[in-house]
């Protein structure tokens, strides 16, 4: 059993110093600033073939960032942050992360790559809908015949924009670099992708921090039990809270009228518009209003705002709402990545009954798989292998963090993961949502383990700090 | 040949036979290490940590969100405050005054005035009070924030222009409060290590009768002035490889990160750095055995050599505030290598001709001064000091 393993083993590493030396005058490496970062950094591109089965057919440029360590002369391996979504890009996210992972940064360069379909990286982007009025808008309308728009202006074998190919770029960019070992980071979907990483290229890693698990075992876009007890979580903490109970005594009912008085008829309004000043329509549908309540749980900041949001908005006041959605931006998302990689590597794994279990739920029902059952059907196809869906077992120490209020990733997806990764230790941050490996506190512990490589001897006393969910009590605030 | 060997060994045995004077002369490298791990760990401290605050507060419970946040920001209430500090803080007295009616005016949204009384001309109170204001000044912004937020304005319209910094220093350079101290220590090392030896030397020996002696052999007077520069710079010289390589040790001590720095000198560094230094050692060692030979008496020598530091650490500091330097200040002894240090300790690549330039002219300089030295202690005026 072992022979065959070591051979391939060295299969691969053989190939992977092939790529070492041909990689090297596909390398460009040079100074640049990124948004947010006033020091100079490091930009780079390396060419990689589009299908790996064909290392000499078409080309693809993969865009990456090097944040480098405040004290370089340590030597220690720099740490490779996976992105979320799948859509989302790494580079363009340098400016929070250089603050964000200043701990980390003191000793460690941050590598950031665009994962293949993202930012410069052969971006995949539906421009429709970044052309899209949010007042105005319907998401009700969202129809096929928008996918299809999409799925025409995009170039290149969508086939191969896949997260294993995303990883052997991301792999190559390793070994470009010159690093034998790097550490990762993967927040969110980025978690997939670790695990991916973890399955592919065990060898090239020395120590893994997932931040919100996407677990291979659990498709991504089944969101509706998820926000379902992240929102139950937020009425509760509400009515725990003798201010907030005060300020919202009737938040469930508030809501639940809302929801059925929207259902029946959609709510048009005249507005200034949040941005402009000029007058104009606002339009509130059911699906507008949930997924903007359902996209507000993502964070501790803007779930703050939710009681005041419904309360205002069940005595038909908007402005908050539209306030909210003026005010958002998660960072651009390349929705046609989003959707090649959701709609073939996991949407074709969930069964109409587990759909049907998802949607009885008592907040958003089914509305987070109406844009998988829209797009999914005409977008066009290819199959990861079967090995793609078994469990990651890969025995390098991992470091797994959720956030207990979490709409999309709850801490029972770490569990999967912490039951079948060897080496691992799953930590739960209460009153904290999506992605809070992010924050101060879990920033400390991530330093500490990437020194430490040991997820089971960290100093976690900064849990205990993390403040209460608290709420905004009125229009002025409260005291 | 042989005649000089014999001068340079009898400079160089005078110089070591005073262990405990030549201890002295190299104690500037052994000292500005410490000194500058020091200073740097003092201000990095400065830097970066905020000590805790402890503030008198009157109507704290009516506005609990707030004195939270300052909590958060370790600003704390005087009751918290331990024993040890109790006095000082007493005697400080900075008192925060909420009004009773600052939930109601909250809620009201009517203006709020928070009091914050304290001595301002307590100089050690300047950086407390600044954070007290600053975090009641973010409080107060991020309510005003929301309030426009919920009143469906978009926020983002709040900062029409966004300033994007683009800084083009090499992300390698050196923490400037090491560098600046660095680089001016050495800057006197140079200057200061061989004093003693060149003030003994000249005027020592004249005074001892030993130059008299030494004159009177068949020797050439220049072959004698160049034995005792050479011994006087060597000192000067071992004098700044000890500052240099211990300062690279001991920054290893300060977590430089926490201002987000580093410093570090690779093997390139530290031979240019000893290029553009060691002319400086021999341009100190002459300027101050020519003062030597030139005072009547030791004492003299001694008084006029002190002010001689003030070179190195005046033209550096004249630098600064020179907006737009002129070419020639490149090349001039001392300002040239100051320059070209500044560089070094920026990751910036080395200017070898800038660098010959100031390092030939540094020579001229010696030179000058050597001959002009080895012609007047051919007068019998200049030896007995009756000029």
């Amino acid at each position: 059993m072992t022979t065959p393993w070591k051979c391939l083993a060295v299969v691969a590493l053989a190939s992977l110093s092939g790529l070492t030396k041909a990689s090297e005058d596909k390398l460009t490496l040079e100074d640049c600033h990124l948004d947010g970062i006033s020091q100079q950094v490091e930009c780079g591109k390396l060419q990689v073939p589009e299908n790996y089965q064909y290392p000499t057919g078409d080309q693809l440029t993969i865009n990456f960032a090097v944040l480098p360590a405040i004290d370089r002369n340590q030597n220690k391996e720099p740490i490779m942050f996976l992105a979320g979504g799948p859509g989302q890009a790494a580079v363009s996210l340098a400016g929070g992360l250089y603050q964000a992972f200043n701990e980390v940064r003191k000793t460690r360069d941050i590598i950031l790559v665009d994962q293949r379909g993202t930012g410069k990286s052969h971006p995949l982007q539906c421009e429709d809908d970044l052309e899209l009025d949010p007042y105005t808008y319907m998401p009700e309308a969202y129809t096929a015949a928008n996918v299809k728009s999409c799925i025409d202006k995009l170039e290149g074998d969508l086939s191969q924009f896949n997260s294993e190919n995303a990883i052997r770029d991301f792999d190559a960019v390793r070994a470009a670099l010159g690093h034998e070992k790097i550490a990762i980071y993967g927040g969110s979907y980025g978690t997939r992708a670790g695990l991916v990483y973890m399955r592919l290229f065990p060898e090239s890693l020395s120590a893994v921090v997932l931040d919100s698990v996407g677990p291979i075992e659990v498709p991504i876009g089944l969101f509706g039990k998820s926000s379902e007890r992240s929102f139950n979580m937020l009425i509760e903490n509400c009515q725990q809270d003798t201010s907030c109970q005060q300020a919202y005594p009737n938040l469930r009912q508030q809501f639940n009228q809302l929801i059925a008085q929207l259902e029946k008829q959609p709510v048009t309004i005249d507005i200034a518009h949040p941005t402009l000043g000029s007058k104009t329509e606002f339009l509130v549908s059911r699906a507008k209003f949930l997924s903007t309540i359902f996209t507000m749980l993502y964070g501790m900041e803007t779930r703050s705002l939710v009681p005041l949001v419904i309360d205002q908005a069940a005595k038909g006041n908007f402005s908050p709402l539209a306030g909210v959605i003026a005010s958002a931006g998660m960072g651009e998302m390349y929705v046609g990545l989003t959707l090649n990689i959701v709609c073939n590597e996991d949407i074709p794994k969930v069964t109409p009954s587990m759909f049907t279990e998802d949607a009885n739920n008592s907040f958003n029902g089914n509305l987070s798989h109406f844009a998988w059952n829209t797009a999914c059907p005409v977008w066009p196809q290819y199959r990861p292998s079967e090995d793609f869906y078994q469990p990651v077992t890969t025995d390098v120490a991992t470091l797994i963090i959720s956030g207990d209020l979490d709409p999309v990733t709850p801490p029972s997806n770490g569990e999967y993961s912490n039951k079948t990764l060897p080496n691992s230790k799953h930590i739960i941050m209460k009153d904290s949502s999506h992605t809070p490996g992010v924050s101060a506190c879990a920033i400390k512990m991530i330093a500490e383990f990437l020194d430490k490589k040991n997820p089971n001897d960290l100093d976690e006393s900064c849990l205990a700090d993390i403040p209460k969910e608290s709420f905004m009590l009125g229009l002025n605030g409260g005291a | 040949m042989i005649q000089f060997k014999a001068l340079l060994l009898k400079e160089l045995k005078e110089a070591f036979r005073d262990k405990r004077a030549l201890m002295v002369a190299l104690s500037m490298g052994f000292l500005m290490p410490v000194v500058i791990v020091a200073m740097s760990k003092f201000m990095i401290k400065q830097a970066v940590e905020t000590p805790a605050i402890y503030v008198k507060f009157t109507g704290a419970e009516y506005a609990p969100k707030m004195v939270k946040q300052l909590k958060d920001a370790n600003i704390l209430a005087f009751a918290d405050v331990p024993e040890s500090d109790k006095k000082l803080w007493d005697k400080r007295s900075v008192e925060v005054i909420i009004p009773e009616t600052f939930a109601q005016d909250l809620q009201e949204g009517k203006r709020i005035d928070v009091i914050l009384r304290a001595d301002y001309s307590e100089k050690s109170l300047a950086a407390p009070l600044r954070r007290i204001e600053r975090e009641v000044r973010n409080y107060s912004r991020s309510i005003g924030y929301k309030r426009l937020l919920v009143r469906g304005i978009d926020i983002k319209i709040l900062n029409p222009v966004q300033l994007q910094e683009q800084d083009t220093s090499q992300p390698s350079s050196n923490a400037m409060i090491i560098s600046l101290m660095l680089g001016l220590y050495l800057l006197m090392g140079a200057f200061v290590s061989g004093q003693s030896i060149a003030v003994d030397a000249s005027a020592g020996e004249r005074e001892r009768n030993v130059l008299e002696m030494l004159l009177c052999q068949p020797v050439k007077t220049q072959n004698i002035v160049l034995a005792k520069l050479i011994s006087s710079a060597l000192i000067a010289t071992l004098s700044i490889s000890i500052m240099l390589s211990l300062t690279t040790i001991a920054v290893g001590f300060v977590d430089l990160s926490k201002i987000g720095a580093s410093f570090s000198l690779d093997f390139p560094t530290v031979g240019a750095l000893m290029i553009s230094l060691v002319p400086l050692c021999f341009l100190a060692a002459a300027l101050q055995l020519f003062v030597g030979f030139q005072a009547k008496t030791f004492k003299e020598a001694q008084s006029t050599v002190a002010m001689l530091v003030m070179v190195p650490t005046m033209i550096p500091l004249a630098l600064m505030f020179i907006e737009s330097k002129p070419d020639w200040i490149e090349w001039v002894p001392v300002s040239g290598q100051s320059l070209i240090m500044e560089d070094l300790f920026k990751g910036l690549p080395i200017e070898w001709a800038t660098l010959a330039t100031t390092t030939l002219l540094t020579f001229v300089a010696v030179t000058g001064l050597v001959m002009a030295m080895a012609k007047r202690l051919q007068s019998e005026k200049v030896i007995q000091s009756l000029s």
